[in-house]
């Protein structure tokens, strides 16, 4: 028994990994065998990730950073995972909201998939997972190349298994241009293999530095590529024309877990490459933190800005995602303390949020049928819970307090002043306005629009069922809850950001 | 002007195989022709795998199975084992991306992006 | 001054913040519970803001620290009450309570009341939140938290105008509430600090103090109405169920000048405002919101809207006299946010209870109201003419303190101002009173006895007893406690 769980504490950062890749694979064999049992495991398997997620972050607490060898291979020469404060904040947020939406889907995937791919699309679901876990927790750059292409494909898988037009066309385009944004990072792999000899990120930041002065423009180019493949992926302005169709045509849990967790991954590697392992020097070189801090910056505004002309709600809340990204960007460029804190934070509040938008769109599309938001009107009387649902995300996306969507754009705020930057404060503030205005009309028209005399307000709504209700309160508590109780996620946060 | 000249044959590896990512770059995002996508897209990796590959060449090496006793140069292994994941990883989007196109051609009848655009926006 | 410790004002702002849930949950079991369980709340909500009454007296402050919110951020989370937080908050509770009581026959034929009451309790909470923390960062969740939750108040109706009015007013109020946000986020950049325990907290000129000033005279002045921020309140408050309009304009007004008083003496300090002369601004748009207030009063035929009005014409005399910075003016701008709850809270409740009765706000078709309902038209006419500031009453108390203070000032100029504005007062309120009572209709119908029911007539027949109470009775606790508040705040006693 002791041996067991030695085996467990010591190789959670493997397990955790595998577990998703294990129960991925064991889904097509259920499928044939005992079809009602996938649903089920796949909860389970993130059970298991939440216990493993759980111990590390217990090891991490305790005895600070945790390191693991593959094989038991050295690093230099093996895979490394490291799990720091920054990788035990993004494990927690990967497999709490991707268990909430998973729970969702058990019962929204009956009514928009066929029946026969229902276990094809766990096997996708939890090898995205997995992927962004292995992404999240990697210190290798190959390993990070096949994890971000193994999210690529199962991402692109979960959109286009609906087998409408849209949804292929979407997943085409996503994968085309992800195949451009990690071909990018791969010859931005290669170049700086080019000048240091490793993989690993540590040592490669160690012997950046003295390369730095022998070959300046290879890791300039470098920067530059890899910029581009993770902007790319992240969907930032201009670059993110894949997201809104990906986003919005796919079944309402790929949505969610798409634009909760998948965007801000890259969002994520990026920054910890960013600080990590590029040499502090090159900054002096290149202004690369303005120009996030400009691109970042058009990302709010126009991702703002068409999701107020969107008439598709899911489009709208796909929008809304770039304009959002564009926050956690924000944090990256401002590259101090209380601006990485709030970009940091906002990966987490910005996946509740979005994640709980979806997932009701999903349920008021479940119900009614309806993606129109005008016709939207009323539907607060028939659907209390998800459009009350709705309104706290509404309220959280603009930030009003008591939300957690104010706690990261005040620490926002907040990092725009010590970065002596007043323009980005103005630039969180203008957003926050415009948020008003495609989110607050939605929730209006829902709860206080004059129900109207056509026959289309008259269909018939469907129940909505307890699986699909239980993630939504939850998803809403939390925002709430981290909104008025910020204090121990701010404190995970700050030691996160210590470490740059 | 030799001396470039030189310099640059030199270092052909990479600058065929940034020819090539430019080559295929360009077709990935101009041609409308799905199929063709596809193909630049395989054109961009093979150029990166050209690049990373000839990363670990040193001249006159060669391929490192050591033979006790027999003093030689060897080239770098480790990003030729790389790219081998590489292509296995290149090879599966691809077989992705014909998949989705022969769905789109079920449903548009067409594998051009621009005609698709067209039925779309007249739907 | 002393500090001393209480759990009182923690539970004054939670309180009705809990008891929205019990409120919400008991209605699906009976409505008449639900209306009782409102009232309670509102009348222990008043009592426990009333029991600091022996703290406040002794000249103390109630200091009270909750929990840390956020971490490396100085105190979030705190309680602090002096005497010019209890003042608002117990003219602000005080006639919550009154209108709550209105409100449970008033909206027994309306729909929703569902949602009116839990939303009208927590309202409560929400305002007498924003009067007794002890930080900005408090107090702005508080009055965002306060301006968002009562847009459901403002479009109770949800007719196609109070729809309107309400996009409107949420529109306006999310920018005050941005601009706000830049405010205190500025305020902590340069001082480091948000506690409202401390006198000046920004005491250099510079760009970003500047900046500070305009966006906290821009997240105020929309809620105080001040000119030109002041174009969603005539919209806004007429649209409202009348209990509702009652506090908008009664009460939560007053957040916005409170909200301003904390920034002139807290955040920046009398004489910094006076020798940059940013002070000027204020007073300057409190002059032309008075005079503009009045004026656009006279062409409105709707009663709810021609009291709106009013409103705006009254919260610029608070503006003026806070921008005076003389001690008299301030006791009289301090005085005036009791005088005005009253008078608007009894004049919105009397509008109220006309409109149930005759379904009428068209002020001339008012004529002969006054011998149908006697005690409500004697009720309006007392804060009828309170507001205009005819002698005994309060509201001539405020003005004449008022005009005292603009000549402290060495500025009569004022003084004319205030007395066209009460002439003008005269000219829209006087015809309304003459026509309910003397019109040509009064004098062909008999005396017909049709008054609203006994819960209604309470509230108002003891706000405008108040007018005239606080206008002559010598023991005046609101204007000893205005005294105080002017002591405390000129004299530095913070």
């Amino acid at each position: 028994m002791t041996t067991a769980m030695n085996i467990i504490q010591g190789h959670s950062p493997a397990l955790i990994v595998v577990t998703f890749l294990l129960f991925s694979y064991l889904m097509p064999v259920l499928d044939s065998w005992k079809k009602n049992w996938c649903a089920t495991l796949a909860i389970a398997a993130h059970v298991l990730a939440l216990f493993f997620t759980g111990i590390l972050a217990w090891q991490v607490f305790t005895t600070g950073t945790v390191t693991y060898h593959m094989g038991n291979w050295p690093p230099p020469w093996g895979i490394e995972f490291v799990i720091d404060y920054l990788a035990i904040f993004m494990l927690t947020t990967i497999t709490v909201v991707s268990l909430l939406i998973l729970i969702f889907a058990t019962k929204d995937l009956g009514h928009e998939l066929k029946a026969q791919v229902s276990s094809w699309y766990y096997t996708l679901y939890l090898l995205l997972v997995g992927a962004m876990i292995g992404l999240a927790i990697t210190n290798d750059f190959f390993n990070m190349f096949v994890f971000m292409e193994i999210a690529a494909i199962s991402a692109c898988g979960i959109i286009a298994i609906k087998e409408d037009k849209e949804c292929v066309e979407a997943s085409f385009k996503y994968l085309i241009l992800s195949a451009v944004g990690t071909g990018c990072v791969l010859l931005s792999v290669a170049m700086l293999y080019m000048v240091t000899g490793h993989l690993n990120f540590t040592f490669a930041a160690e012997a950046l530095v003295p390369a730095l002065e022998l070959y300046p423009n290879n890791i300039l180019v470098a920067l530059a590529l890899f910029s581009a493949g993770f902007i790319v992926k992240a969907a930032l302005f201009p670059l993110h024309v894949w997201l809104p169709d990906a986003h919005s045509s796919a079944p309402s849990p790929s949505s969610a877990i798409l634009s909760g967790l998948v965007i801000k991954i890259y969002a994520y590697a990026y920054l910890k490459l960013l600080l990590k392992v590029f040499p502090g020097d090159i900054f002096s070189m290149v202004p690369i933190y303005d120009m996030i801090l400009i691109l970042a910056s058009l990302s709010i505004f126009f991702g703002s800005l068409f999701a107020i002309v969107q008439e598709d709600i899911k489009r709208m809340l796909a929008f809304s995602s770039i304009a959002q990204i564009g926050y956690v960007f924000l944090g990256i460029g401002l590259a101090n303390q209380a601006g990485l804190t709030g970009g940091i934070l906002h990966i987490f509040n910005h996946a509740l949020m979005k994640a709980m938008l979806f997932l009701s769109a999903g349920a008021i599309i479940y119900c009614t049928g309806i993606r129109n938001i005008d016709q939207l009107k009323g539907i607060g009387a028939k659907m209390p819970l998800v459009m009350g649902v709705f309104a706290v995300g509404a309220m959280s996306m603009v930030g009003i307090p008591t939300t957690n969507g104010f706690i990261s754009k005040l620490y926002l705020a907040l990092g725009t002043l010590d970065a002596g930057k007043p323009f980005y404060l103005g630039v969180i503030l203008v957003s926050s306005f415009l948020n008003v205005i495609y989110y607050f009309p939605i929730v209006i028209n829902a709860f206080f629009g004059e129900p109207g005399e056509e026959p289309e307000n008259d269909i018939p709504v469907k129940k909505l069922p307890l699986e699909m209700s239980i993630p939504l309160v939850i998803l809403a508590a939390g925002i709430l809850f981290f909104g008025i109780f910020p204090r121990h996620m701010l404190i995970l946060v700050e030691r996160a950001v210590a470490i740059f | 002007m030799t001396d470039i000249a030189l310099k640059l044959f030199d270092n052909m590896y990479y600058l065929v195989s940034m020819v090539l990512f430019i080559i295929g770059f360009h077709t990935m995002l101009t041609h409308s022709n799905l199929i063709k996508k596809v193909i630049g897209m395989n054109v961009m990796d093979t150029a990166v795998f050209l690049f990373f590959v000839s990363t670990g060449y040193v001249a006159g090496g060669v391929a490192p199975i050591i033979e006790p006793g027999v003093e030689q140069t060897y080239i770098n292994p480790l990003p030729t084992a790389l790219i081998l994941t590489g292509i296995v990883v290149a090879v599966s989007v691809t077989a992705f991306a014909l998949a989705l196109i022969v769905k789109l051609y079920h449903h548009y009848g067409t594998i051009d992006a621009e005609e698709i655009m067209r039925i779309r926006s007249t739907e | 001054m002393e500090r001393t410790t209480s759990i009182l004002p923690v539970f004054a702002a939670l309180f009705p913040m809990v008891m929205t849930f019990a409120i919400y949950y008991v209605q699906k079991e009976s409505p008449k519970l639900r209306n009782n369980l409102s009232v309670l709340t509102s009348i222990i909500t008043f009592i426990s803001v009333a029991a600091m009454y022996p703290i406040i007296a002794e000249g103390k402050i109630i200091v009270f620290e909750l929990f840390e919110v956020l971490p490396d951020m100085g105190v979030v989370g705190t309680f602090r009450v002096d005497v010019l937080s209890f003042c608002l908050a117990l003219v602000a509770s005080f006639v919550w309570m009154l209108a709550t009581i209105f409100s449970v026959d008033y909206m027994s034929h309306e729909h929703a009341q569902n949602r009116y009451y839990p939303t009208l309790i927590f309202t409560l909470g929400a305002c007498i939140g924003i009067f007794v923390v002890g930080d900005l960062f408090s107090f702005f969740i508080f009055f965002e938290l306060m301006s968002v939750i009562s847009y459901v108040l403002v479009v109770h109706e949800e007719s196609v105008e109070a729809l309107k009015a309400g996009y409107k007013y949420i529109v306006m109020t999310i920018i005050g509430g941005l601009s706000l946000l830049l405010g205190v986020i500025n305020t902590y950049e340069i001082s480091g600090s948000v506690s409202l325990d401390q006198i000046g907290l920004i005491t250099e000129p510079s760009g970003l103090a500047l900046a500070t000033f305009i966006a906290f005279l821009i997240g105020f002045g929309m809620k105080a109405g001040m000119f030109p921020l002041h174009v969603w309140l005539p919209d806004a408050h007429p649209v409202a169920p009348a209990p509702a309009s009652a506090l908008l304009s009664g009460v939560m007004l007053k957040t916005g000048a409170y909200g301003l008083i904390r920034v002139f003496y807290n955040v920046f300090t009398p004489e910094f405002l006076q020798e940059t002369g940013w002070i000027t601004i204020v007073t300057v748009l409190a002059v032309i919101t008075i005079l503009l207030g009045s004026a656009v009063a006279l062409t409105q035929y709707d009663l709810k809207r021609r009291l709106a009005y009013s409103s705006i014409g009254q919260m610029g005399y608070i503006l003026l006299g806070l921008s005076l910075f003389t001690h008299t003016a301030l006791v009289g701008a301090v005085f005036h946010i009791f005088s005005h709850a009253f008078m608007k809270g009894c004049l919105f409740l009397c509008a109220g209870a006309i409109i149930v009765k005759t379904g009428q706000r068209d002020i001339r078709e008012l004529s002969g109201i006054g011998l149908k309902m006697p005690v409500t038209m004697i009720a309006f006419t007392t804060a009828a003419l309170a507001m205009i500031g005819i002698p005994p009453l309060n509201g001539f108390l405020s003005k004449w303190n008022l005009a005292l203070g603009s000549l402290e000032a060495g500025a009569p100029v004022f003084v004319i101002v205030l007395l066209i504005s009460s002439l003008l007062n005269g000219l829209y309120y006087l015809p309304i009173i003459i026509s309910a009572f003397f019109g040509t209709e009064a004098q062909e119908k008999k005396f017909t006895f049709d008054e609203v029911p006994f819960k209604m007539l309470m509230p108002i027949t003891i706000l405008a007893l108040l007018c005239l109470v606080f206008g002559v009775s010598p023991i005046n606790l609101p204007f000893n406690l205005s005294k105080m508040v002017a002591d405390m705040l000129l004299g530095g006693g913070i």
